[in-house]
């Protein structure tokens, strides 16, 4: 292999591997959002019910 | 709780690590001429010095946030470790994976039992035993505890390892930037270190950025807890 191969090779993992992570972070974290969203508006319902 | 990071200034650091990701690229693959011996090869030092440093950034927080969490008991120092360490079990084995990728083309070999390589990968074992220790121990705050005492003993892993091509008859090379008798300059071209340090700088911004995300993720997930438990109740 050429040098140039393992050059794109180091690079195409550390940016692929990092765009990965990424990509993941944000599909929990969306997910977290969503769920402190629906934990919100259920307290909300269950207030107005008391009330 | 409150996130340390708004989302909007979240928003501005990503979008400055991004523009510093794409000038780092144009100056390691383009601009940065090819090494004199290793030729096109040494442009993966532009990943591999940057995604270590980064790394060892990472532990230091997880040591930071580690005795404050066992000094003061708050959640909070707890998140901030727990967060950096995950980041940081990512650049470490990205810098082994680099180092391996190098390796081949410079030393003929993608593996040697040399000193700082091997205290490398018992840093990212260390790191890894923490992240496993935390899903292992059901009662969290204990977790927390063991978790942080492991966290400062791997964080003494890192002067080893920097010390250790001092110390010991190593393959891989002293450092070219931190050495105590020559500064940077007189040591590498001007482009060459220009490459570097844009890409440090790339890199610091993007672990920040990633921080930031993964620290408020952990604030989300304890306030979820709390929630549901008082629910419970």
């Amino acid at each position: 292999m050429e040098t140039w191969g393992y050059v794109f090779l180091a690079y195409g993992i550390v940016w692929g591997a990092l765009l990965l992570y990424l990509f993941s972070l944000k599909r929990r974290f969306r997910r977290a959002e969503m769920e402190v969203a629906e934990l919100s508006s259920a307290e909300e319902l269950q207030k107005h019910a008391q009330k | 709780m409150q996130t340390t990071v708004p989302k909007n200034r979240r928003g501005y650091l990503g979008a400055l690590a991004l523009i510093l990701v794409i000038v780092g690229l144009y100056w390691g693959l383009i601009h940065a001429p090819p090494d004199a011996y290793q030729g096109n090869a040494q442009r993966i030092m532009y990943l591999h010095i940057p995604s270590i440093l980064t790394a060892y950034l990472s532990f230091f927080l997880v040591f930071v946030g580690s005795c404050l969490y066992l000094w003061k008991r708050e959640k909070r120092d707890d998140i901030l470790a727990y967060s950096a360490a995950e980041i940081g079990v990512l650049f470490t084995a990205l810098t082994i994976v680099e180092g391996s990728i190098w390796g081949k083309p410079t030393w003929g070999v993608w593996w040697t039992w040399d000193a700082r390589l091997t205290l490398t990968a018992i840093l990212l074992l260390i790191f890894v035993g923490y992240l496993m220790l935390r899903s292992l121990i059901e009662e969290e705050s204990r977790a927390a505890s063991a978790a942080a005492i492991l966290g400062i003993i791997g964080f003494l892993d890192i002067p080893l390892i920097h010390m250790s091509v001092y110390w010991w008859r190593t393959l891989h090379q002293p450092p070219s930037i931190l050495r105590p008798d020559k500064a940077p300059w007189d040591n590498i071209h001007p482009a060459m270190l220009t490459a570097l340090a844009i890409n440090f700088f790339a890199f610091v911004l993007l672990y920040f950025y990633l921080l930031s995300l993964r620290f408020r993720l952990g604030e989300m997930t304890e306030e979820i807890k709390t929630r549901r438990m008082d629910r419970g109740r």
